[in-house]
């Protein structure tokens, strides 16, 4: 039996110099990792893998990247408050700061401010990015002469985690840490932490003084490096030449559009054969479980109710890991921060930061991490319009209901010799979400959040090749995530539906006599869902919809995939035709009992499209605006104006088009 | 001369920074010190952000007006 120490070891470190990469790497973890800066914004906790070979129990807590301890944001201010806590808790004893070899100096400042509080003998310096291993033993060693600090190097990339992990394993991890100083804090500072710092752990000092040890650190930084080589600049001579172009005046908008449009036109067109290939599956599943089963109550709900409603957003699975693919891919690459220079001027005019492109970007996959992402946003009322208008950008659980929708009725055809018509109206919902995004901002920020724009000084981190590997594994993540969804609330409610609209069966009386369609329809009405719908009805019916569509906009608050598992339900039971067998082909072959018509009309299905462009429907959404803002005053003031933006712009496309 | 005025491509070293604190602070946060070397690497048009590049290997981007507040040498 080994025997059970425990330790704990807190990282920090400058933006984007790994930490959340080796905390992957050495706890198998899944913190989102990128290159650029401000991706970590709260603290991760992880238990090192090798724990299970060793006596010694190694945990690591990742945190926000700072660049010094005197935060100018809400992420920094969650790091500062970390070590602040330090003597309250007890809770590590060791902390190691991760500097950036590709900016060494820079980042050994902060390391020698953290030395100044947590003291020489509960810290190490661990450098990255030391990819081609230029840092030799002897460097090292001036460094720790110098600094009193034991110091390692080594890369990320590579994939050593071997060499951090033993490392830390020789390291004595006697005491728990006592903060040995103050830290020095401005008063503009403390404002960004969720509760003041008690005074005994801090000192206020005015802003000349609080530059001038910034300054004092960098000049002492700078003399223990004096022997230390700078890291060859091949990488910097490539970013140089990549940079001419994406930065350049001329250039630089048009790049940033074609690869944006590159991104959704690849997402429609190149995963929709693998889309219908899992449709076909589908679909061959339902038919051969209706074959096998004896017809009844039990066969309409396992292939109604679980293929229909599970199998009709399942379809969706390529798309959505297709999606983070590419946005790894871009991620990693180092585009991102550049994206926030060419936009920050178009920004700047909706009253937003450049540096809100980030969060922005975040919301194309959810806008859950995208809220708090603004974390980064310096200025609260930058931050509260960008938190506000985050929900409006398109995100990955719009998705299956537009690729359902304009799939099944916008005819195919080429615009202007180049552009599909199905794909250019996916990239229109996806631009028509951002600029009302922007505009929305516009309007906060000239009435309710008025006021000067933060600061606009970012890093522009070296470009580097994206991996395959780590896309494939964010994509892969995600996939399983959607699944988990897929086979847990989605499952659950596709049997509440199936539920709700079998049961009460209708009056035999009313069936005598009628078409097996007539019967399958007039018992859906009868139902208890089709009551509910039938009392939404006259809500809905100016925009289009039917009760059927009504009871899919209602479950879709919750999510909105469920919209589409809904339909795919309600529909299934519906359907007479044995021919049909995807969702798509019976929309299509949906037909108003009393004209005889169909029901969706291309009016119909844009009319829905832009519902699903503004309305606020996702409760996990609502939950984390109610923690990042801490009331629910202004969560509920953003699911009022998103819903009524939805109504009024579905009222009016469909008054348009029909 | 501030660094706004510099051509894209001609280096030059930082002789001061202006007062204004938010801007000062920050840049000494990424390590950006007078004596040190700085060159203009491209200009985003409509009177956009300029990057920077900084030493010989780091690289960021900041406004016109944050710009203006760096001054070079001549």
């Amino acid at each position: 039996m080994l025997k059970q120490v425990e330790a704990t070891i807190l990282l920090i470190g400058f933006p984007n110099a790994g930490k959340s990469t080796f905390f992957n790497i050495l706890t198998g973890g899944t913190r989102k990792v990128s290159n650029y800066s401000g991706v970590t914004v709260d603290v991760g906790h992880g238990d090192i893998e090798s724990n299970k070979n060793e006596g010694l129990q190694l945990k690591l807590i990742d945190l926000p990247g700072v660049y010094n301890l005197i935060p100018t944001s809400y992420d920094e201010a969650v790091t500062v408050q970390s070590l602040l806590d330090l003597n309250d808790y007890h809770q590590a004893d060791k902390v190691v700061v991760l500097l950036d070899y590709q900016r060494l100096e820079a980042s050994l400042s902060l390391g020698l401010a953290v030395r100044d509080v947590v003291g020489d003998e509960n810290l190490v310096f661990v450098i990255n990015k030391d990819d081609e291993s230029e840092i030799n033993a002897e460097m090292r060693e001036e460094i720790k002469q110098r600094t009193g600090v034991q110091t390692l190097s080594t890369s990320a990339l590579q994939n050593n985690g071997k060499v951090l992990d033993d490392f830390l394993r020789t390291l004595s991890y006697a005491n728990k840490i006592d903060l040995k100083n103050k830290l020095p804090m401005t008063e503009e500072s403390v404002k960004y932490f969720r509760k003041t710092p008690e005074l005994d752990r801090i000192s206020l000092k005015s802003d000349t003084e609080i530059s001038s040890t910034i300054n004092w650190y960098h000049d002492k930084s700078r003399d223990v490096l004096e022997k230390v080589i700078a890291p060859k600049n091949t990488k910097a001579k490539i970013t140089e030449k990549i940079d001419r172009f994406v930065l350049n005046p001329f250039f630089g908008g048009a790049i940033f559009l074609s690869i944006f449009y590159m991104i959704f036109h690849a997402l429609y067109t190149w995963a929709g054969p693998v889309m219908e290939l899992v449709e076909t599956a589908i679909g061959g599943v339902g038919e051969l479980l209706t074959g096998i089963m004896p017809e009844g109550l039990l066969q309409s709900l396992i292939v109604d109710g679980v293929i229909g409603g599970v199998g009709g957003v399942l379809v969706f699975l390529p798309q959505i890991m297709f999606l983070f693919f590419l946005l790894s891919l871009l991620e990693q690459s180092g585009y991102i921060a550049r994206a926030a220079v060419v936009t920050d001027k178009l920004m700047g005019y909706f009253g937003l930061n450049g540096k809100a492109f980030l969060p922005y970007m975040s919301g194309f996959a959810c806008a859950i991490p995208g809220i708090m992402a603004a974390r980064t946003l310096s200025n609260p009322r930058e931050r509260v319009a960008t938190i506000m208008t985050i929900p409006l950008i398109t995100c990955s659980a719009r998705l299956p209901v537009y690729i359902l929708l304009i799939g099944t009725f916008v005819p195919k055809q080429t615009v202007l010799g180049i552009f599909d018509s199905q794909a250019l109206s996916f990239f229109f919902l996806y631009f028509l979400g951002s600029a009302a995004a922007l505009v929305i901002a516009k309007v906060l920020r000239l009435s309710f959040f008025k006021g000067e724009s933060g600061n606009f000084i970012i890093d522009l981190p070296l470009y580097q090749r994206p991996s395959l590997k780590a896309a494939f594994m964010q994509a892969w993540r995600k996939g399983k995530a959607f699944l988990k969804k897929a086979g847990t609330i989605i499952l659950a409610l596709s049997i509440v539906i199936w539920v709700l609209s079998t049961f009460p069966k209708a009056n035999p009386d009313l069936l005598v006599g009628k078409t097996e369609a007539q019967v399958a329809s007039i018992s859906l009405e009868q139902s208890m869902l089709g009551t509910m719908g039938r009392t939404v009805e006259p809500v809905i019916k100016p925009i289009g919809m039917d009760w059927k569509m009504g009871v899919g906009l209602l479950v879709s608050f919750g999510a909105r995939e469920l919209f589409v598992s809904a339909m795919g339900t309600l529909y299934a039971l519906g359907d007479v035709d044995e021919e049909s067998e995807s969702l798509r082909q019976r929309l299509i072959n949906e037909k108003d009992p009393v004209t005889g018509k169909p029901v969706y009309s291309l009016a119909v299905a844009w009319s829905l499209l832009i519902f699903f462009v503004f309305a606020l429907q996702c409760t996990g959404t609502m939950g984390v605006l109610r923690k990042e803002l801490g009331s629910w005053k202004v969560p509920l003031i953003m699911f009022t104006y998103m819903g009524t933006l939805g109504y009024l712009g579905s009222w009016i496309v469909y008054t348009y088009l029909s | 001369m501030n660094l706004l005025e510099l051509k894209v491509g001609e280096p030059r070293l930082i002789k001061d920074f202006s007062q204004n604190q938010s801007v000062y602070f920050k840049l000494l946060s990424l390590g950006i010190l007078p004596g040190d070397e700085i060159e203009i690497m491209g200009k985003a048009p409509f009177g956009g952000p300029i990057s920077i590049k900084h030493g010989s290997q780091t690289f960021l981007a900041l406004r016109r007006s944050e710009a203006k507040q760096i001054e070079v040498e001549s």
